[in-house]
């Protein structure tokens, strides 16, 4: 049973005002278990209107969404997800606001009603996970960090909860490659020792080509693809959208209207190369 | 007589951080700039290249050395407005650089500081709302803006001071790729036709691979100080930063046994070429 | 979901928008002295027509006007209420044991124009003068303070700064407030103290970020020369145009006029 099930779902921002405006449009998809699914989308495509489904921030009014099975318009069921399901939202160091790291941590742990031992653990593994030394970390003020530890710490405080699915709203906006990378290798590592559902949101494919097992491609509210990372992206109809593919995928379509005969599924552009010399070489050159 | 251009002689910055710490920022830096060019700035987070951008227009100063602009030593108070006038500087976050709600007031901003008569101010606002494409946006609110739109007012709004150089740091970090490229497009487009000396600083190699030059900055120290093409050639000056993609296949080819020309840079060329290349087989 | 926020700069064109900032100020402090302190109704009747002309007027859609008026709508219902029961005169219908009297029901009604013209007068202040533009009125119509060694042109610039970023610091605390609540803060613990220590956690938040915009925010206005004193050239210079004259006369008519033209007690409200 997947662990999300999104059904008809479509979401009007202030309905019957002049500033209607409507976010989702019917989109349905689902999340399997332990899957790393990629949400892929530039601004105004509402990608952050459907996040804020999954951890029951809002309520469908049109069509369901299920999270493990129960549906998130149970107002009881939707207010304790959170617990479940854990959701950093973009510059998530913007919401910093304790003392110490460690009280930063354990926010979240005191909410869910946890003991001061189980607190203590969860706090430390969270912070080796992001790649902070715990000792060194927790005692100091988050406000003295840089930007790119202030975010690992904001990250952590989500993953010290233990959820059992993770949602990120572009976690490397702002970063620069090194800590870009930094923080996807350190979201993937979370996936594959706790086997967590991770659902990553970024305008950036590349970000996602090497990590995702699926993606969804959405545009204006709309989907436009849903499917294996590999399937989506040999997919026709994405490359006339200029802002999704790299330029080293496009290529491969512009080839393909040429009338070379090249398989368009490809993540890298080691597979790229190999495939156009490929072609080359059987045809002599 | 004076030198035209940007000099940044021996500097060295460092900041204090309590407790008698030093925390150096940036290490006996040597670039001259010419008038027209267009020289991109890279490095990783944390290599200095944000406090190399603020020493450029008198935000701050060299603990070391000096930074001259066309001769003006940006350490002399005197100084400091002229040297703003001629070194405009355009921000990461566009959000935190608009001070009005309408285009036009905020391109409007930096002109009435240098209190120009109205048909002056006027002028400069009709010309840069012209060249930035914002004529529609006119009475517009900056700030409900795309990403891309935000940053183009905020190019105006730099452009309005007539400055002899544009210094923009990061400005496309939160930009998706095609309004990335649309930028850097308008940027050339600036550097060209108006003879503006435009230094980018990024750290995506996308943005400065048409530039005149590239410096390329690693924990304060100069590591390079090239063309893009042959800093591309050279890994280890790149210090972690990745080559452009179609390069990076030009490469990879090449390495297959097919030589390109390493002129390629974009996707439309390399097509070409791929294509010329299979056709003179068959 | 960015574009009102309660009464902020609407961009656009209208007659309105085009007047002077000062004529603006002027008339809307003019017309909310009036209905405070006068209780004739003709000056009643005037000036609420005056207000739904401006609004025409101002080519903004009435609904998004009236947006503001939601939340004010339980305080003007109870105040109305209130004053049709409990003020004692002349009974006019009877509903069990409530009595609504002559005079509770001109109150009620006086009451709710009053706040209505309140509201309105101030929010067509704000929706069509952008804060630039009203630091400028306010610049010049303060200006003789300056010999006083009243900073005037830092206080103007003060507040059209405030007024800009009111619409951005909302929305950030929406954002945090999201953020907080997925880690399950109590915002509607049944104890006070609880949603206090809550409240913090969205209020700290909030100065962080508001003390690094206005960081970023100097550094940006330095590096555009403002040198934080007087700029005698505006964009578009304070003109107080022919529309300017007629707006503040049509203003004075409607406030003073009607006191001298009609006399009697029958257009008194009662007090």
């Amino acid at each position: 049973m997947p662990i999300i099930e999104i059904r008809n779902l479509s979401y009007v921002y202030h309905p019957n005002t002049p500033y209607e405006k409507k976010a989702l449009d019917d989109i349905s998809f689902t999340v399997g278990k332990g899957e790393f699914l990629g949400i892929v989308g530039s601004n105004g495509s509402g990608k952050s209107t459907l996040i804020q489904h999954f951890n029951g921030l809002i309520y469908p009014e049109l069509g369901s969404i299920l999270v493990s099975g129960q549906d998130t318009r149970d107002k009881d069921f939707r207010e304790q997800l959170w617990k479940k399901v854990g959701l950093v939202f973009q510059f998530p160091e913007k919401q910093l606001f304790e003392a110490t790291v460690f009280d930063e941590l354990a926010y979240g742990l005191k909410n869910m009603g946890l003991a001061a031992a189980e607190i203590e653990m969860r706090v430390d593994e969270a912070l080796k996970s992001v790649g902070l030394e715990p000792e060194q970390s927790r005692k100091r003020s988050p406000f003295s960090l840089s930007g790119g530890m202030m975010r690992r710490v904001a990250v952590a405080s989500v993953l010290a909860m233990k959820p059992d699915i993770l949602v990120l709203d572009e976690p490397t906006a702002g970063l620069d490659p090194e800590g870009s990378s930094h923080i996807l290798q350190a979201i993937k590592k979370f996936q594959q020792d706790k086997g967590v559902t991770v659902i990553l949101v970024s305008h950036c494919i590349d970000d996602l080509i090497l990590l995702a097992d699926r993606l969804a491609v959405l545009d204006q509210g709309k989907l436009l693809a849903w499917g294996l990372t590999r399937d989506v992206l040999a997919q026709e109809n994405l490359a006339q959208y200029d802002r999704l593919l790299p330029d080293y995928l496009k290529m491969l379509f512009d080839l393909k209207k040429r009338g070379w005969v090249i398989n368009t599924g490809l993540l890298t552009v080691e597979e790229a190369c190999q495939e156009i010399a490929k072609i080359l070489r059987r045809d002599g050159t | 007589m004076s030198f035209k251009g940007i000099q940044i002689i021996d500097v060295t910055k460092y900041y204090s951080s309590g407790q008698n710490q030093l925390t150096w920022a940036l290490k006996d830096i040597n670039i001259t700039m010419k008038p027209g060019e267009f020289i991109g700035i890279a490095g990783n987070n944390a290599s200095g290249k944000t406090t190399l951008a603020r020493l450029l227009n008198g935000l701050l100063r060299p603990s070391r050395g000096r930074v001259l602009i066309d001769g003006l030593d940006t350490c002399d108070h005197r100084q400091k407005l002229e040297i703003r006038r001629r070194v405009a500087l355009v921000f990461q976050n566009p959000e935190n650089q608009f001070i009005s709600p309408v285009v036009e007031e905020e391109i409007a901003f930096g002109p009435e500081n240098l209190n120009l008569s109205l048909q002056e101010i006027s002028r400069r606002v009709e010309e840069a709302l012209e060249v930035m494409g914002l004529k529609e946006l006119r009475l517009q609110a900056p700030h409900l803006l795309s990403g891309g739109q935000k940053q183009r007012v905020a190019v105006a709004a730099a452009l309005a001071m007539r400055p002899d150089y544009l210094v923009l740091d990061e400005p496309t970090s939160m930009l998706d790729q095609f309004c990335r490229h649309e930028l850097i497009k308008h940027l050339h487009v600036l550097n060209r036709q108006q003879g503006i000396t435009i230094i980018l600083i990024s750290h995506y190699m996308e943005d400065l691979e048409k530039a005149d030059r590239l410096v390329v900055l690693q924990k304060g120290s100069l590591i390079a100080d090239a063309s893009p093409q042959e800093i591309f050639q050279r890994e280890e000056q790149l210090t972690g930063l990745k080559p452009p993609d179609i390069f990076r296949m030009a490469q990879l080819l090449g390495k297959m046994g097919y030589n390109v020309d390493c002129q390629i840079t974009t996707r439309e060329e390399m097509v070409a070429y791929l294509c010329r290349l299979s056709k003179s087989v068959i | 979901m960015k574009k009102l926020k309660l009464g902020g700069y609407l961009p656009g064109d209208s007659l309105i928008h085009r007047l002077d900032p000062r004529t603006k100020l002027l008339g809307g402090l003019a017309i909310i002295i009036t209905i405070l302190a006068v209780n004739s109704w003709p000056v009643f009747v005037l000036n609420t027509v005056l207000i739904f002309l401006v609004v025409y007027l101002e080519k903004i859609d009435f609904k998004a006007v009236l947006q503001g008026v939601k939340w004010m709508w339980m305080i003007i219902l109870l105040s109305f209420t209130f004053q049709c029961i409990f003020v004692k005169g002349t009974p006019l219908v009877v509903i069990g044991r409530l009595i609504i009297t002559r005079e509770g029901l001109y109150l009620g009604v006086l009451t709710f124009l009053r706040l209505l013209i309140l509201y309105l007068s101030s929010t067509i202040l704000t929706m069509t003068t952008s804060p630039l533009k009203l630091a400028s009125g306010l610049e010049a119509l303060f200006s003789p303070l300056r010999y006083l060694k009243v900073p005037v042109n830092q206080l103007a610039m003060l507040i059209s700064i405030s007024l800009r970023f009111i619409p951005t610091i909302i929305e950030e605390a929406e954002i945090i407030t999201k953020a907080q609540k997925s880690r399950g803060a109590p915002f509607s613990s049944a104890k006070k103290l609880v949603r206090l220590q809550t409240g913090m956690a969205v209020f700290i938040p909030l100065i962080v970020g508001s003390l690094q915009r206005a960081t970023d925010l100097a550094t940006a206005m330095e590096s555009r020369c403002y040198t934080g004193g007087s700029n005698c050239s505006r964009l578009k210079k304070l003109n107080f145009g022919r529309t300017d004259l007629m707006a503040l006369a049509l203003i004075a008519a409607s406030c003073i006029l009607p006191l001298f033209c009609f006399h009697g007690r029958f257009w008194q409200v009662p007090r």
